[in-house]
């Protein structure tokens, strides 16, 4: 079998085990285990059915690769309901020399790079923001990490000429958009379309993307929101301009000053979210955890878009003192960092908080910064406890 | 699949015992579905709560995504107004009579003095587990 067919092989594979096509095994949807039967995702908290949006249980943030069943899966649309590999092309046009078309036998031929990436959507946390605000009610895990790989998008573009004036890279995917819903279309710079980090990502911890995650082949724009990581990728267009479009105008986009709640904001006085804010989440002890008195273990992770994690530090007093966690060994660029931090409790009850600093010099607020689309919330966390 | 060192016992497992582990589930599932069916436990999608739009607002909001959208909103009536009037103009058909009604509805069952919404958990399909 030569590479090309393998690949192909290889993929249709992944997809046929993801759901991605026709399954002999859907008749086990008729015997549910306990939750909804979902092919590919284990344990997750369900926040949508159609379209799928699924959050990481925070306990999952054990590991610093996320499996791909505890990978959290957001969707703004419905998923393709046709995903041939055979068929499946990638058209480059717009502000290029010679407008082309790819097929993943082709993309498969160009060299892969791989990017550990800790992917966060951007309304991670929206549902502790107050008052409430409308969109997926995210608790903390729409956010994990995996090792992405692929050819390097500027590879991809630099086969069709980048002009001069193209200063903004626009991605389409194959969501099917119901009603007159605006298509999920959106764009990044150039510059960090050009960095060497920037990928067309057709696997995920080393298999094929499955359907949920983007299959055949997304973006993946390492430190930055999640919807910047366009899924089932099929066009890009370099335009002169950032993209006109609802999701990047009004969506994705954060307010210049702190506003209040109610107060109207202005779209000039917006700007478009890119990169993640620091952050840091506990994954045990659980929120309301009964545990016995004695050494506890305090875990977590803590990531920071484009930034390095410098310290993690945790309050065992409802933050009015704060010791360093130890930082977990492995690392990576834009991936999260692990941490541990070991605690001698006697009995009480407890508000156990997690507090981490980057190299960019930013530490996680008190409270979220309230905006009008709960976006970026990277508030202390916070878990309480009961010690007897 | 995993990393080393980060495989969970229950993806774990050589090809050949997957294909047998899969031709026994398929045998004992097969079997297992003449004889009885299993009560469905978990619901993929759920349904609005009772009430005199019940009907209106499934057909107005369900056409495009599922009731959970809605069941875990906890807003107030301006925000529900505004999300109705974003839903229309985005292709949801609702008749200008029933609009009040409609936020009326929303507003009274999913604002921010109910309890949040308990989502259920996926669960992978057993013969995907037991393929793995």
């Amino acid at each position: 079998m030569n590479s090309r067919r393998k690949f192909l092989s290889q993929i249709t594979q992944a997809a046929l085990v993801s759901g991605a096509l026709p399954s002999v095994w859907s008749w086990g949807s008729a015997f549910p285990e306990n939750g909804i039967e979902i092919p590919g995702e284990d344990d997750l908290i369900v926040r949508s059915y159609r379209f799928l949006d699924l959050e990481t249980p925070v306990k999952f943030f054990d590991t610093w690769l996320t499996p791909v069943p505890h990978f959290f899966v957001r969707n703004h649309m419905n998923e393709p309901s046709e995903l041939n590999p055979e068929e499946w092309k990638l058209a480059i046009g717009g502000e290029v020399e010679k407008p082309l078309t790819i097929s993943l036998g082709e993309l498969s031929k160009i060299e892969t790079h791989s990017v550990v990436n800790t992917l966060e959507c951007a309304g991670n946390g929206r549902a502790l923001q107050r008052p409430q605000v409308p969109g997926i009610q995210w608790g903390k895990g729409a956010v994990s990490t995996a090792r992405f790989s692929g050819p390097r998008l500027r590879d991809v573009l630099q086969r069709a000429g980048l002009k001069a004036s193209g200063k903004h890279v626009m991605f389409r995917g194959l969501d099917e958009v119901p009603g007159k819903v605006p298509p999920f279309i959106r764009s990044i710079p150039i510059e960090k379309a050009l960095d060497a980090d920037t990928l067309i990502a057709t696997h995920m911890n080393g298999i094929p993307l499955s359907k949920h995650h983007g299959f055949p082949a997304r973006a993946l724009v390492p430190g930055w929101i999640g919807a910047a990581s366009c899924k089932w990728l099929t066009e890009i267009k370099i335009l002169e301009s950032e993209f006109v479009g609802n999701f990047m105008s009004p969506g994705y986009r954060f307010p210049n000053q702190p506003g209040k709640p109610g107060e109207a904001i202005k779209p000039e006085d917006t700007h478009p979210l890119t990169a993640l804010n620091v952050k840091s989440v506990i994954a045990g002890p659980g929120d309301g955890d009964s545990i016995k008195p004695g050494k506890i273990s305090v875990d977590g992770a803590a990531w920071a878009g484009e930034a390095d994690i410098v310290k993690v530090e945790v309050s065992t007093d409802a933050g009015a003192s704060w010791s360093p966690a130890k930082l977990g060994h492995q690392q990576a660029r834009y991936a999260w960092r692990l941490w541990h931090y070991e605690w001698r409790a006697s009995k009480g009850d407890y508000a156990v908080m997690s507090r981490a600093s980057d190299s960019q010099g930013r530490t996680q607020p008190p409270t979220p910064v309230w905006n009008p689309s709960g976006y970026l919330n990277n508030a202390i966390d916070q878990v309480r406890i009961h010690v007897s | 699949m995993f990393p080393s060192g980060h495989i969970p016992e229950r993806y774990q497992g050589s090809e050949r015992t997957s294909v047998i582990a899969t031709a026994i589930v398929f045998l004992a599932l097969a079997t297992a579905s003449c004889l009885w069916a299993f009560p469905d436990s978990s619901k993929a999608t759920e349904e609005l709560p009772a009430g005199a739009m019940q009907a209106r607002a499934t057909t107005s909001c369900l056409e495009c995504h599922e009731a959970r959208i809605i069941l875990q909103q906890r807003l107030t009536k301006p925000a529900w107004t505004k999300e109705v009037d974003k839903m229309v103009k985005w292709g949801a058909l609702v008749d200008a009579a029933d609009r009040d009604a409609l936020i009326d509805y929303l507003s009274t069952n999913f604002n921010p003095d109910q309890p949040p919404y308990d989502p259920p958990r996926s669960a992978l399909e057993k013969a995907t587990v037991r393929r793995k």
